[in-house]
């Protein structure tokens, strides 16, 4: 077994199609994950019994359920009612479906470590409540967040790669494709993998700028 | 109704599967985590590098990624895996850096000044380790470890791509031909919540067994 470095230079160009769209599929998946989040952080900690109910039955399902599962779910569900969704779209819902119940999660974690101590200090300079937890709280939630938002972008980038199952053209896909076509399958994988460590490299360095732009200092 | 009657036996078989593979790969990736992280607490500079360089490797390649090359290129290498063990060592491997994570984040957990209350009463640095800090850890420790589980069990199916007739295959292959996705999906959907929601239970237990109040 050799590895030919040339041949990685060949098929660069094919994964670097792919990897443009598993670049447009995982920007929307973080964005409307950190999106979706929201009304799912405000049902889990609403005051009516019955919202926070359902809210938290449905963080329950999804967290403890594949997301593959949830993808085909959706793809062949869509298929039967008579509105096929895309593969892409497909993959998408799921993503961000599975991980704005996870990031809602890190939202709540984030409210909750605030001290109480802060509302009540908001509260008794005359703020409202809704003032309080919007320019008190919710600020230093935000920055406490910002760790676990990353890793759970890293997760998301990586599970991209499971909307190859729904034919959606992406990275892992391409490889995959390449692979049944040629005999150098190290170089391919080995490629693959580089790219996917570079993505999660670069979002992560970004996301540590962020950190490092809200950090209290 | 009478579709799911039809499946079940199927469905059944598939869910052994998952089970056995989820089983076994919580079993080795929690024994090869705990290695690595001692590896990575107390291990040599070298060791801890390789260590490192696994670690960031697994966080940053998908485990779909992982299951491909070990299915298209071991065969290349001259090793030939059947796609359960191999499936079975992808999966522990890659769970292996995120348990590994988890008990050294734990062991880490333990506050130096136990570290030095152990040495006051005259322990040796084992008889600290083992007496002290890993009771401690293992406390702070048991929720992400069973977080990590689950991860483990979601993460099984994916080995239905590489065509390991697991839950998620055997559902998959019925709708394809009955085109009842919401039905069989669902079912499939709820046979992973019930074994999920039992390794939580299982480690709720764990961690009232494990808490200083009994």
């Amino acid at each position: 077994m050799s590895v030919d470095l040339g041949f990685i230079t060949r098929i660069a160009p094919t994964l670097a199609q792919g990897l443009g769209t598993t670049v447009a599929l995982a920007i929307p998946a973080i964005l409307l994950s950190a999106l979706w989040a929201i009304p799912v952080v405000v049902g889990l900690m609403a005051r009516s019994r019955l919202v926070a109910r359902i809210t938290a039955d449905y963080v329950e399902v999804v967290r403890n359920t594949p997301v593959l599962v949830q993808m085909f779910f959706i793809f062949f569900g869509s298929g039967v009612l008579g509105f096929p969704l895309s593969g892409f779209t497909a993959a998408l819902l799921a993503l961000v479906l599975q991980n704005g119940a996870y990031v809602a999660e890190i939202y709540r974690g984030g409210i909750r470590s605030v001290a109480q101590r802060q509302a009540e200090a908001g509260l008794a300079l005359g703020l409202t409540k809704r003032k309080t937890f919007a320019i008190v709280v919710l600020p230093q939630a935000i920055r406490k967040v910002v760790p676990s938002l990353s890793n759970q972008g890293i997760l998301i980038i990586k599970d991209t790669s499971l909307a190859a199952t729904v034919s959606v053209a992406e990275l892992t896909f391409q490889a995959r494709l390449l692979a049944d076509r040629t005999a150098a399958v190290f170089e391919i994988f080995f490629t693959l993998a580089l790219f996917y460590l570079a993505l999660t490299a670069i979002f992560a360095a970004t996301m540590r700028l962020i950190e490092r732009r809200v950090r209290i200092t | 109704m009478h579709l799911l009657l039809a499946s079940a036996p199927l469905l059944a078989r598939g869910a052994a599967t998952t089970v056995y593979l989820s089983v076994v790969a919580i079993f080795l990736a929690t024994a090869l985590g705990l290695v690595l992280a001692l590896a990575q607490l107390y291990g040599g500079i070298l060791l801890r590098i390789v260590v490192e360089v696994y670690l960031y490797v697994v966080r940053g390649v998908p485990l779909l990624v992982l299951l491909f090359a070990m299915y298209y290129a071991l065969p290349y290498a001259g090793i030939a895996l059947d796609p359960l063990a191999g499936g079975i060592a992808v999966i522990s491997l890659y769970f292996a850096a995120f348990m590994t994570e988890v008990f050294r984040g734990a062991v880490l957990s333990v506050s130096a000044g136990q570290w030095d209350a152990g040495r006051a009463i005259g322990l040796t640095t084992p008889r600290i380790l083992t007496d002290i800090v890993f009771r401690q850890a293992l406390r702070v420790a048991a929720p992400p470890f069973i977080n990590t589980c689950i991860m483990v069990v979601k993460g099984t199916s994916l080995v239905s791509i590489i065509g390991l007739a697991d839950l998620t295959y055997v559902g998959k292959a019925i709708v394809e031909r009955t085109l009842a996705p919401f039905e069989i999906f669902g079912v499939v959907a709820l046979a992973y919540l019930v074994l999920c929601l039992v390794l939580s239970r299982l480690g709720r237990l764990l961690e009232t067994r494990l808490s200083y109040v009994s």
